[in-house]
């Protein structure tokens, strides 16, 4: 299996390559279309060297489990992963593994596109039965948005509530964020990493510059380390060899590809990823999803009436221009945002089948789906909503904790 | 007063190396040509002031005692701002102290002694707090340790440092890798978002083949000159100044920290600077861990310091006593006699030593013998003080805890 990105295209895509003109441009800190138009999934798994997520591993998943794939499973939201059937093996051999993932918190504003991670990771803690550590990474957005501590801090705080609020379960998952936990055995593996990366290669795989400061350059690590059970004592002490899976937007593999690279240089054992694509802007695919364009996507503090509104408004529509031409056409499938949307958020696959067929067909009009959406969405934010409030600093302190989980495993 | 260095030729890692300039950095020093290092071109080149006369008297006044034998005999020669802590201290407001220590070997030298031996000396005659960093992580960076074998060679190193003698009710030492976090992290990144990689490769002659190990250390020997890097001690005191001893070598770390500083609101540290201890061969020569006859170690048995003076140390004395008793030794190259003005507390006695050798009258003999005992007394007795630092002592000295007495 190749593991590093074709040598023949531009490497990991990294920002040093021509954006967006030639070539798609696909990192942790930007994610551009070629020519404008939509991301190729197929050369981005090619170029970054993972795997399709086939059918046949959906299939064990619900083997294994006795339940039902999360429906981001069966839609082919989470598509492509690094060494997922080695997870499933050490799973069916009754051992264990432990879940990473994580979150910037850059913004208070959380949109949709952020829950999916969460609501990914919540279902497969679930249905596995396995503790969970989540980073908030309040350092890299002090370093890259310009925010001061305090303010990164904050936020860290203040988006562990929304993520808690996705119905993590207290007793197998450790919240942290940077600035809390960085330290001690944490460290030490940072060190470790870093003495395995030159600068070279971190230009490589994310385009930094001689004009890029210091802490930007020492950052990858910071996301590479809770990769490893040692980096979390008070949970993993003596599991040295507990394997790690991490539930990702694609965008974040290049940290994954340099922490896969590095893990068997310093002893550890590689980090298996399960990594989903872009979550579509209202306005289209091409669209960009933006905290200072609120009708760029929907908030998870939107009211249903905000919803409504943006769904009917700003979500683009690849219904025919009249009436007449969408009888007689059908809807264009792949452009359309609403039915995206409820490609990943309506769990019913009949009724998305449905939809889908009818749309398709023309027989279905762009506002009927917009109304279902509308239906899906306010239900989805209102429950969030609830579950957000619920969520108080007290308990956030809980998730937040530096504690052993003693049932983590059961 | 010039903070940067002069443009022309500066001397960071990424120069010739020691053919045209000479080259001073933290993790090198060669002198040009195989000459001896030239000072008052490393203080103009670096932007840092001599210590003169004047301020060695204002601190015999300030602090009510004699002056260190390092600063009275220009050992402690080049500073930045410590006027500036005198004024505070004159004023009745309080600094705190800070110097450190790569662990790199369990084998001290008394080179390694040196700043240690001033700090205990600047603790007691100003009453002031200190911290002691061992970077246990840079040196499991650049000399490929392993994290454990770091934090040992650390512990080690602490034992050393406390049997210097340091008020443990005033002192607080630590390890990166058991201290790094929190407010420490904190200052880190507050540090390197200020610093670009251009930047450390002209401080540091970093390069793109370094692992960016390397290039993300410089914060961390910068932050503890700020007091918010120990919430645990100086919670509330943001004001608080910083005095740093340390040789020279190490102005690039604190050059870069001042330059930060008042981009994040915080008080530059001074630095108090020393000048190399020269090896026992002579000032050309290196002091080498891989060759124990460059120096005298702090384990070595009075034995040892007898067989290595007499067999390693240059001599400037001439090849015979005729010639000796005509010209006189040449000073300049002399060991023994350098040796001798750092350790020789008597300026009395040393001014003598210097007058007879240099005139030919006393014979390299007798410098070598005076030597052999003023070395073998104090190595003697820190292999006593440092008998009695325990794993204990350590970890007092290395307790995160408030030092409620730090000031009085």
């Amino acid at each position: 299996m190749a593991e590093d990105p074709k040598k023949g295209d531009a490497v990991g895509s990294g920002v040093g390559d021509r954006e967006g003109e030639e070539e798609q441009v696909v990192n942790p800190w930007e994610v551009t279309a070629k020519d404008g138009g939509k991301i190729d999934y197929d050369k981005l798994i090619e170029k970054f060297g993972c795997q399709r997520l086939e059918e046949s591993l959906v299939r064990r998943v619900e083997r294994l489990t006795g339940h039902p794939a999360h429906v981001f499973l069966r839609r082919g939201v989470f598509f492509a992963h690094r060494d997922f059937n080695e997870i499933l093996d050490v799973y069916e051999r009754g051992e264990k593994f432990y879940l990473y993932t994580g979150r910037g918190p850059s913004s208070e504003a959380l949109h949709l596109g952020h829950l999916v991670p969460f609501m990914f990771t919540k279902y497969l803690q679930d249905a596995f039965k396995v503790p969970l550590v989540i980073q908030l990474t309040d350092d890299e957005k002090c370093m890259w948005k310009n925010l001061t501590v305090e303010e990164s801090k904050r936020l860290a705080s203040e988006n562990a509530k929304d993520i808690i609020a996705c119905g993590f379960d207290i007793t197998r998952t450790f919240i942290f964020s940077d600035f809390n936990y960085v330290g001690g055995a944490f460290y030490e593996n940072m060190v470790k990493v870093a003495k395995c990366v030159t600068f070279n290669k971190v230009v490589g795989i994310f385009g930094f510059t001689n004009e890029d400061h210091i802490g930007k350059i020492s950052f990858p690590p910071v996301q590479a380390v809770p990769s490893f059970p040692s980096s979390f004592p008070h949970l993993f002490s003596g599991k040295d060899n507990l394997r790690c899976l991490i539930p990702c937007a694609i965008d974040q593999d290049p940290y994954f590809r340099m922490t896969r690279d590095v893990a068997p240089r310093i002893g550890y054992q590689k980090p298996a990823l399960i990594e989903s694509s872009f979550f579509p802007a209202l306005q289209g695919e091409s669209g960009k999803m933006s905290a200072s364009d609120p009708n760029s996507a929907i908030y998870v503090t939107d009211s249903s009436k905000d919803i409504k509104n943006k769904v009917n408004r700003y979500a683009f529509s690849g219904g025919q221009d009249s009436i007449e031409n969408h009888r007689k056409y059908g809807a264009n499938l792949e452009v359309d945002i609403p039915v995206k949307y409820l490609g990943f958020f309506l769990e019913d696959d009949a009724e998305l089948d449905h939809i889908r067929k009818e749309y398709g067909a023309g027989r279905m009009l762009t506002g009927e789906v917009k109304k279902r959406l509308v239906e899906v969405l306010s239900e989805l934010v209102e429950r969030h909503q609830r579950a957000r409030a619920a969520v108080t600093d007290e308990m956030v302190d809980a998730f937040m904790a530096v504690r052993p989980l003693p049932h983590m495993f059961s």
